[in-house]
C-alpha cells in the first residue's frame, strides 16, 4: 500500500507540473527561434553552421558555469568565498550545481570531503535541533509555572516555535532576497524552501548575480540562516513523520 | 560539571564544523581555479573569433543575442539543430515524473526546474508532504534490506559463531555488497549507457545517492545517445534502493 501511495503521489506531482510548465516552455522555445531567425535575416553574411557552432559554444560555456556577457573577465567563481559556499552546498547536501568541480581531482576530493562532511553536518544539525527543542521545553516549563496551565503550555509553545520558525526562516528571508537579489517575494519563498529542504535545484542562488553588489555581511548571514533553518525544518519534518507513523 | 562538558562538546562541534568547511573551501579553490581560468579564456576567444569573422554584427547586437540565448538555456531550451527538435518537451510525462522523484528524494538535480510561479509554489507544497512520505517509504525499504542481513546473521549463529563476530561480519557484508551493488556496478553500467569514464560514474553515483545532486551529470540527458525504453525506470529503482541502503547505514 505504501508503495502504491508513493508512486501515486509522485505521478500526481508529475502530471500537475507538466500541466503548469509545458505552455511556458513552448513559449520560450518559440521566442528563441524567432530571435535566431531575426538575427540570421539581419545579417545575411552569417551562415547557419557558424551560428550553430557559436550557439553550441555558448551552451558549453554556460554548462561549465561561464557567462559571456560584457567585456570584463568578471569575478572568478572559484575564489575563496565561492569555494566556501560550494563546500557548504556539498556537505549540507543542498548541491546547487551552479558551481561544480570540473577537474577529476576536484571531483574525487569532493567525494571524500562529502563522505566525512555529511555525517558531520548531520550531527551539527541534530545538536542545533536539540538545543532548539530544549529552549522550547524550557519556555513551556516556565509558562506552566507562571500560569499553572498543564498540558496546554507545551502545545502552545510548540505551535509558537513552529510559527516563529516559519516567520524567521521561510516568510521573512524572501523580503531580504527581494531587496538584495531583485527576486519577487514568491521566488524568494520558493528559493528559501528549496534550499532549506536541501533539494537545491540551483536555478536561484544567492549572491551570484554579476550586476548586483552585496554587502559584506550578506553571505555570512545567509550561511547562518541555512544552518538554523535546516535544523528547524528537520525538526518539523521529524514531527510530521511521527504523525504519519 | 556535566553541563559544562556538554557545552564544551557543542562548542567543539561547531568549531570543528567551520574548520572543516574552511579547509574544504581552500582545497576546492586550489584545485578548480586554474581550470576555470582556462575555460574562460577559451570562451572569450571563441566570442572574439566569431565577432572578427562577422564584422557586420555590432557588439551590442551580439550581447543582446547572447543574453536571449542564455535566458533560453536557463529556461531549459537548447536551440541546437532544426525546429523539429523543439517538439520534444522537457516537461513530457516521463521527464516530469523523474523530476517529481528528484524533488521528494531531495536530490534536486536542477537540470529541470519549474519556471512559472504556479509551478514553483506547487513544487514547495509538493515537497512539503512528499519529503516525509519519501522518508517513511525509504524506512520501509530499508527494513526489507535489513531483514536480509538478519537472515545472514541467524545463519551464522546457527553455525556457532559468537554474537560479536556475527555483528561485525554482517555489518561488513552489508557495507561491501552495498558499495558493490550501488556504487561500483552502476558505474560500469553508466560507462556503457552514458559514455562516462568510470570515475565520472562513481562521482555521479555518489553525488546522487548522497542527495547532493549537483546536476552536472544526469542520466538520460544526452541528446545524441539512444537509451533503451526502461532505462530511467531502472535508474530510479537503483536510486530508491541505494538511498534506503544509505539511510540504513546512517542508522547503524
Amino acid at each position: 500500500v505504501l508503495l502504491a501511495t508513493y508512486m501515486g503521489y509522485v505521478g500526481l506531482g508529475a502530471a500537475v507540473l507538466q500541466a503548469l510548465e509545458r505552455p511556458a516552455e513552448v513559449q520560450a522555445a518559440q521566442h528563441l527561434l524567432q530571435e535566431r531567425w531575426e538575427l540570421l535575416a539581419n545579417h545575411t553574411c552569417l551562415q547557419g553552421p557558424a551560428l550553430q557552432r557559436l550557439i553550441e559554444g555558448i551552451i558549453q560555456a554556460y554548462k561549465s558555469g561561464i557567462t559571456l556577457q560584457g567585456n570584463t573577465t568578471s569575478l572568478g567563481r572559484w575564489d575563496y568565498s565561492g569555494s566556501f559556499f560550494f563546500s557548504i552546498s556539498a556537505i549540507t547536501t543542498v548541491g546547487y550545481g551552479n558551481l561544480s568541480p570540473s577537474t577529476a581531482a576536484g571531483r574525487i576530493f569532493c567525494i571524500v570531503f562529502a563522505l566525512f562532511g555529511i555525517p558531520l553536518n548531520l550531527v551539527l544539525l541534530n545538536e542545533i535541533g536539540q538545543l532548539m527543542l530544549l529552549g522550547v521545553q524550557h519556555c513551556s516549563c516556565r509558562l506552566e509555572e507562571m500560569f499553572h496551565w498543564q498540558n496546554k503550555a507545551s502545545f502552545l509553545m510548540k505551535t509558537c516555535a513552529l510559527v516563529t520558525g516559519l516567520l524567521l526562516f521561510l516568510l521573512l528571508p524572501p523580503l531580504l532576497f527581494s531587496d538584495k537579489e531583485g527576486w519577487s517575494y514568491e521566488e524568494g519563498f520558493y528559493y528559501s524552501f528549496i534550499t532549506l529542504s536541501t533539494i537545491g535545484f540551483g536555478d536561484y542562488v544567492v549572491g551570484t548575480n554579476p550586476d548586483r553588489t552585496y554587502p559584506s555581511w550578506y553571505k555570512n548571514v545567509i550561511s547562518l540562516w541555512i544552518l538554523f533553518g535546516m535544523a528547524w525544518l528537520a525538526l518539523v519534518i521529524k514531527f510530521s513523520i511521527n504523525l504519519l507513523e | 560539571k556535566a553541563m559544562c562538558s556538554g557545552r564544551l562538546q557543542t562548542a567543539l562541534l561547531v568549531a570543528g564544523y567551520f574548520v572543516y568547511l574552511l579547509v574544504g573551501a581552500a582545497v576546492f579553490q586550489a584545485l578548480e581555479r586554474t581550470a576555470e581560468k582556462q575555460e574562460k579564456m577559451a570562451a572569450s576567444q571563441m566570442k572574439e573569433a566569431f565577432l572578427q569573422n562577422f564584422t557586420q554584427l555590432t557588439v551590442a547586437e551580439m550581447e543582446q543575442f547572447m543574453k536571449n540565448l542564455i535566458e533560453a538555456i536557463q529556461n531549459g531550451v537548447y536551440p541546437v539543430g532544426n525546429e523539429s527538435q523543439f517538439e520534444e518537451s522537457n516537461w513530457d510525462f516521463s521527464n516530469s515524473f523523474f523530476f517529481a522523484g528528484t524533488v521528494v528524494s531531495t536530490i534536486g538535480y536542477g537540470t529541470l526546474h519549474p519556471k512559472t510561479a504556479g509551478g514553483q509554489i506547487f513544487c514547495v507544497f509538493f515537497a512539503l508532504f512528499g519529503i516525509p512520505l519519501n522518508i517513511v517509504f525509504l524506512h520501509h525499504v530499508g527494513k526489507m534490506l535489513s531483514l536480509l542481513c538478519k537472515k545472514l546473521g541467524e545463519f551464522l549463529y546457527e553455525k556457532g559463531m559468537r554474537k560479536k563476530k556475527i555483528k561485525f561480519l554482517t555489518l561488513l557484508f552489508f557495507l561491501a555488497t552495498g558499495i558493490l551493488v550501488f556504487l561500483c556496478l552502476p558505474s560500469v553500467f553508466f560507462q556503457i549507457t552514458e559514455g562516462w569514464s568510470y570515475s565520472e560514474g562513481i562521482y555521479f553515483a555518489f553525488i546522487t545517492l548522497s542527495t547532493i545532486g549537483f546536476g552536472d551529470y544526469v542520466v538520460g540527458k544526452q541528446s545524441d545517445r539512444k537509451y533503451f525504453s526502461y532505462y530511467r525506470v531502472l535508474v530510479a529503482i537503483w536510486i530508491l534502493f541505494g538511498l534506503a541502503w544509505i539511510a540504513l547505514l546512517f542508522n547503524l
